[in-house]
């Protein structure tokens, strides 16, 4: 194809190359079958890290396998992305890798791992654009809390109907436009009427720090970066009100 | 100069009169719709809502094209995908599940009947519509997808992004589909009387995927696109667009639509005299949030920094306040020559 003829230099010129950026993750652990395991998330091999976890497993505890190798490179995950270094299809496919592996850590427990408590997460009512909840689910997961996923366009009556049924330390809201954000005060004002004070965390390209804190139980959730970290307050009982102050400006 | 005069006037690079303000994507507004007496969703499905929600950017904001559809699943729709209704306030969307998965191989060809599929001969119509009604002194615009967010329609998001890294040459297939489906509509859109193709490929934004696969994957497709569309074209990638548009240059539009996010000297520098910049306000943070003094000021930063057509950044949220759009007409016409 003649348009692709000139374009040997571009790698080198933007710095594109992933095997460049793969340079960059850090080493996970001193063990080496452990750092195999972390390698493989870092990478988004979720095949290839089956063999390593399996290999662990036979002289590890499973939950070692999880904090000490899965979770930990995740992490190292979250730290490349918010470097800027990683793209979303990295840290959907680490996510992938990282699942693969608890799923076999579980297996092998015969039971679901613990989880510290759980978070329902949805992306807004009419709204398709879920990348930045995905982010969050993943994030969530590797640190310990289980995830409630209820997707994209998740009607209202659904996440408060979820939250009533499943006691969450939490709820996060994802909304890229401005015609689907109104469903956050809309949650914020159901869960209220019912007696349920917990977090609501709002998120999503079209939601604004001044719009975000204008309603009860809601905080404004910047990056996925914050997930683990507004979830740990949750979890530690703090309440809405602190955890906006805290959080927003 | 009338609308159409001044916008030929910037496509050939000489001077206009003014600068003109228009844009690649949706201008439909709640407002408008009320304006004009024709509302969602007919106005996604159906020629004369549509052809007069279009014309109304024109009409009612006084902007210098007028550009339809507004929603961006036409070609998929018209391949298979599900679509679900935005109803009287939102826009079409994907439905789930996908039509495929990365391991099929999707027809090498379109449908004989593509163009005779879903919703496209009702945008045929309303082309044709517009161009009756206002063709003598605006230029029509028809919108296409690009070939990676179609194919991002019809494999799912979130597998189309993952493929991007680890099976990219499954991904080929689907691109080239994807590019024939947006080509045969841009053909069909210029025989209804379409003098402007506007490309819109959001999901191949580098907040969305890496630089490399805008490189590898999708910028040999909007190449041979632009190649076979001999109309002016634009071409809107959304985000800060800095780590690829070398590649969005070299691609072939005559304009690039930009989002405020990307640095427009660097770009300049980047791309060279050739491609005419759009761009203004940011489409949901200034033009639908703020007040019409804001929109003025954050337009004024644009042109400064080098925009050519003033435009919302990205689509027009449809809760946007008319005074804003008008706010930023006025910015266009303080921008003699
Ligand atoms: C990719 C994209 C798409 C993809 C979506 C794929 C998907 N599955 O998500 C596709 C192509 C399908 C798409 C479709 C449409 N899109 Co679109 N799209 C975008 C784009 C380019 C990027 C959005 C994105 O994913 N960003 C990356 C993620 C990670 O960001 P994020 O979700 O905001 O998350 C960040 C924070 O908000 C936060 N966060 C998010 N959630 C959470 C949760 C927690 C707990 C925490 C702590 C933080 C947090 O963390 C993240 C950063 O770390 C934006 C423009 C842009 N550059 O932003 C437009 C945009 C969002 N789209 C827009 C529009 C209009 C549409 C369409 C209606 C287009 C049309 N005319 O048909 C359709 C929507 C149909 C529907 N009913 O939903 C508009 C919305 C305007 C508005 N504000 O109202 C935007 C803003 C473009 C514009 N006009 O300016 N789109
Ligand atoms: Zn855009």
């Amino acid at each position: 194809m003649k348009f692709l003829s000139d374009f040997s230099n571009i790698f080198k010129r933007y710095d594109l190359d992933t095997e460049v950026k793969k340079q960059e993750a850090r080493k996970i652990s001193d063990d080496p079958v452990l750092d195999a395991i972390g390698k493989f998330v870092v990478e988004g091999e979720a095949e290839d890290i089956e063999a390593p976890v399996k290999k662990a497993l036979e002289t590890k505890a499973p939950m070692d396998v999880i904090n000490d190798g899965l979770v930990k490179g995740m992490n190292e995950v979250s730290r490349l992305w918010d470097e800027g270094v990683y793209f979303l299809p990295q840290v959907i496919l680490a996510a992938d890798a990282m699942n693969a592996g608890i799923a076999l850590c579980e297996a092998k427990m015969g039971k679901a791992m613990d989880r510290k408590g759980k978070v329902v997460t949805h992306t807004a009512e009419g709204d398709i654009h879920d990348i930045g909840q995905v982010i969050a689910n993943a994030l969530l997961n590797a640190g310990g809390f289980e995830v409630i996923n209820l997707g994209c366009d998740c009607p209202v009556d659904t996440v408060v109907a979820t939250v009533k049924a499943e006691k969450p330390i939490m709820v996060t809201g994802t909304a890229l436009m401005t015609t689907t954000m109104t469903a956050f005060p809309k949650i914020c004002h159901q869960l209220e009427a019912a007696g349920i004070v917990i977090p609501f965390i709002s998120g999503g390209g079209a939601v604004a720090e001044e719009w975000s804190t204008s309603f009860p139980l809601s905080i404004w959730g910047k990056e996925d970066g914050w997930s683990c970290g507004l979830a740990e307050d949750a979890l530690a009982g703090m309440g809405w009100e602190d955890m906006r102050s805290k959080w927003n400006g | 100069m009338n609308s159409k005069e001044r916008v030929l006037a910037v496509l050939n690079h000489q001077k206009p009169d003014r600068m003109p303000c228009f844009t690649a994507n949706s201008t439909v507004t709640y407002d408008q719709m009320e304006k004009v007496g024709a509302y969602w969703p007919e106005g996604h499905d159906q020629a004369e809502p549509m052809a007069k929600q279009a014309m109304a950017a024109y009409t009612i904001l006084g902007f210098d094209v007028v550009r339809a559809p507004f929603d961006q699943m036409t070609e998929a729709e018209a391949l298979g995908a599900k679509v679900k209704s935005g109803g009287e306030k939102g826009i079409p969307g994907a439905a789930e599940p996908p039509v495929y998965t990365i391991d099929d191989i999707p027809p090498k060809e379109l449908p004989a009947d593509y163009l005779s599929r879903a919703r496209i001969p009702e945008l045929l119509k309303a082309i044709t519509i517009m161009k009756k009604e206002l063709g003598d002194e605006v230029l029509i615009e028809a919108g296409i997808i690009g070939p990676f967010s179609i194919a991002a329609y019809l494999l799912g998001v979130t597998k189309t992004l993952k493929a991007s890294l680890k099976a990219p040459d499954k991904l080929l297939p689907f691109l080239e589909i994807s590019e024939k489906a947006g080509t045969a509509l841009a053909h069909a859109l210029i025989d209804a009387g379409a003098d402007i193709i506007a490309n819109e490929d959001m999901t191949a934004s580098p907040d969305i995927i890496m630089p490399k696969s805008y490189h590898d994957l999708v910028y040999q497709f909007q190449a041979k696109q632009f190649e076979e569309i001999n109309v002016p074209t634009i071409l809107h990638i959304c985000g800060d667009v800095g780590s690829i548009i070398e590649w969005e240059g070299k691609s072939g539009p005559d304009i690039l639509s930009l989002e405020p996010a990307t640095d427009l000297k660097l770009a300049r520098e980047i791309v060279g005299p050739k491609p005419i910049f759009m761009g203004g306000a940011d489409a949901a943070k200034v033009l639908f949030m703020k007040t019409p003094d804001e929109v003025k000021a954050a337009c004024r930063e644009q042109v400064e920094a080098g925009i050519q057509i003033l435009a919302p950044g990205c689509a027009v949220a449809p809760g946007t306040p008319t005074e804003n759009l008008i706010a930023m007409v006025e910015v266009a016409k303080s921008y003699t020559s």
